[in-house]
């Protein structure tokens, strides 16, 4: 399966999970702020993904893989991502653009970040874990 | 004006998806012309099953209903249809939901049972299922590969009420019930919270569709179903000397419930008023109806009382009729109970002879069918009734529709488990009627 493949089949179960149209998903897309995303629907798309691809997206996984190995303490504070925590996200989503990554964001508003990038960059890394191509 | 309810509560508008129609019109000009929705299951094959015949809806497609194309993986089949027939009612109401104070609007819907996704069960088997065990710990470790969090979500009754309510707006008290074939208590229950000043606006009706896998499985193991399977438009016959079981059917039906007051407030055309509701339980057996019809005849007694009327009143009544051998002897007995010597003069038609049984759904669809009658003057029919049976000696409308002034109709509906319900309603006159 080559990255075009990959990608196709992301924006497939994104379609289906969110019943958007085709024209309205790109890399970049944003899944809360664009397509209206409620939370059930991740739970869904990650559903649909290891159905899919074949592989185990634990739940928490992507929360904890957000915050680039920090602890808790040092990622946030009174619900607010830490400079530090910031820093750490920005590493981990790299395709997320860097002027979200600001000052005053709170720790329930990260999902907001989740693009379709972010899907399709897990499905790569699982399947790179795998040795799969 | 009564007293003891000042508030009344007036029918503004109707929707229906039902076996003869894709909306009310449709489907009400199906039956007063003595149609037949009922045929061969189309849904799954069913062919090898002892009843093989429903009244399915036809034709239908829900995306242009949902309040979002998502909400299709959530929505059953009969979720689709309650929505179809809401936007129908609501448009009929000229109701603008924008314009509503929402916490004064509500939802109150009878819905049918949860269903069992056949797939999900075959896969679920293969997994965990260890020599007609369930291998819980295979379950614990694994069970996130068959969990897909809709389906949760797809068999909560009140996924129903809970689309309407994002779909509308509607902020107000949002209900669901259920009762087996009485679950038009939703439109009761609409009565009297509005009634009682609690909401000035409900979406009230019922929805349902077992013409699935499982829910026939079960009905042939009951044994309530037709297996006239050969002459699928004959099988529903309620009142004939050979009835042999009811049909299935599928479908939804809504109401604009609203205070009188409201309607005339926002200049609503007002289609009919619900003047009673009466409702009881057998408390004798689950699926065995009391000889006599006693709970029935309660909860017909206890619609009149609610109305302020004398059985005198009743133009017409849209019997509960199954087409059971059971049922319509006991309703006959239990009519002729309430409406005494009057009992033979007051036609009481079962429009599960042309739409099968729809369950959940039975109760409001039927009281739509009420309301067409008043406001058209007819008798809708009893089809499929040939053979007169000594135990059901009333008019039941034999096979076509008959024209009556109509002012007042009553609708039964008694459910498994042993709820009765029983509503009455009337045409609109600014007046009132009753005590």
């Amino acid at each position: 399966m080559d990255n075009n493949q990959v990608f196709d089949e992301v924006r497939a179960i994104i379609l289906e999970a969110l019943g958007v149209d085709e024209k309205e998903v790109e890399l970049k897309t944003r899944l809360i702020e664009e397509l209206d995303a409620e939370s059930l629907d991740f739970l869904d798309i990650v559903f649909r993904l290891e159905r899919s691809f074949g592989i185990k997206i634990p739940r928490g996984e992507i929360e904890r893989n957000a915050r680039g190995g920090l602890s808790d303490e040092e990622f946030e504070d009174n619900g607010m991502v830490t400079p530090e925590g910031l820093e750490a996200l920005q590493r981990v989503m790299p395709e997320v653009d860097p002027i979200y990554f600001k000052d005053g964001l709170a720790v329930r508003d990260i999902p907001r970040l989740f693009t379709v990038e972010t899907f399709y960059n897990i499905i790569l890394a699982k399947l790179a874990e795998q040795g799969r191509p | 004006m009564n007293e003891q309810h000042p508030r009344r509560v007036v029918i503004t508008g109707v929707g229906a998806i039902t076996p003869l129609g894709n909306d009310w019109p449709t489907s009400w000009s199906g039956i007063v012309n003595g149609a037949s929705g009922v045929g061969p299951i189309t849904l799954f094959d069913a062919s090898t099953f002892p009843s093989s015949i429903a009244a399915e809806v036809k034709d239908f497609d829900p995306a242009p209903f949902m309040p979002h194309k998502k909400h299709l993986k959530f929505a059953n089949r009969f979720t689709t249809f309650g929505l179809a027939a809401a936007r129908e009612a609501v448009d009929d109401a000229k109701l603008n939901p924008a314009g509503l104070d929402p916490t004064r609007f509500g939802i109150i819907i009878g819905a049918g049972q949860e269903k069992y996704n056949l797939a999900e069960l075959a896969e679920f088997v293969q997994l965990f299922g260890q020599a007609h065990r369930v291998d819980y710990e295979a379950l614990g470790t694994y069970g996130w590969q068959v969990a897909n969090p809709n389906n949760l979500l797809k068999s909560q009754l009140n996924l129903t009420a809970s689309l309407l309510a994002i779909a509308y707006g509607a902020v107000g008290l949002n209900l669901t019930v259920h009762s087996a074939c009485a679950s038009s208590q939703s439109i009761g229950d609409a009565f009297n919270i509005i009634r009682r000043g609690d909401l000035d606006v409900a979406i009230s009706g019922g929805v349902d569709s077992m013409i699935d896998e499982t829910s026939l499985t079960g009905f042939c193991l009951l044994q309530t179903l037709s297996a006239r399977n050969d002459e699928p438009t004959r099988a529903s016959r309620p009142f004939d000397l050979d009835r042999d079981g009811f049909v299935l059917g599928e479908g939804a039906g809504m109401m604009v419930l609203e205070s009188l007051e409201h309607a005339l407030a926002r200049g609503a055309s007002i289609r009919g008023e619900v003047l009673g509701y009466g409702s009881s339980s057998n408390a004798y057996r689950i699926t065995d109806i009391p000889p006599a019809g006693e709970g029935a005849v309660v909860s017909m007694r206890l619609s009149l009382e609610d109305a302020g009327l004398e059985p005198e009143a009743v133009d017409y009544v849209n019997a509960h009729g199954t087409s059971t051998k059971m049922n319509d002897a006991s309703e006959t007995r239990a009519l002729k109970a309430v409406f005494g010597d009057h009992a033979d003069q007051v036609p009481a038609s079962s429009t599960k002879s042309q739409i099968g049984h729809l369950i959940s759904a039975a109760g409001t669809v039927e009281l739509l069918v009420c309301l067409s009658a008043i406001e058209e003057d007819v008798l809708p029919p009893t089809i499929n009734y040939e053979t007169p049976d000594p135990e059901c000696d009333l008019d039941y409308v034999p096979n076509v529709a008959r024209p009556k002034p109509i002012e007042v109709a009553l609708s039964n509906s008694f459910g498994f488990g042993g709820s009765n319900c029983s509503i009455i309603i009337g045409r609109y006159r600014p007046e009132g009627r009753g005590a």
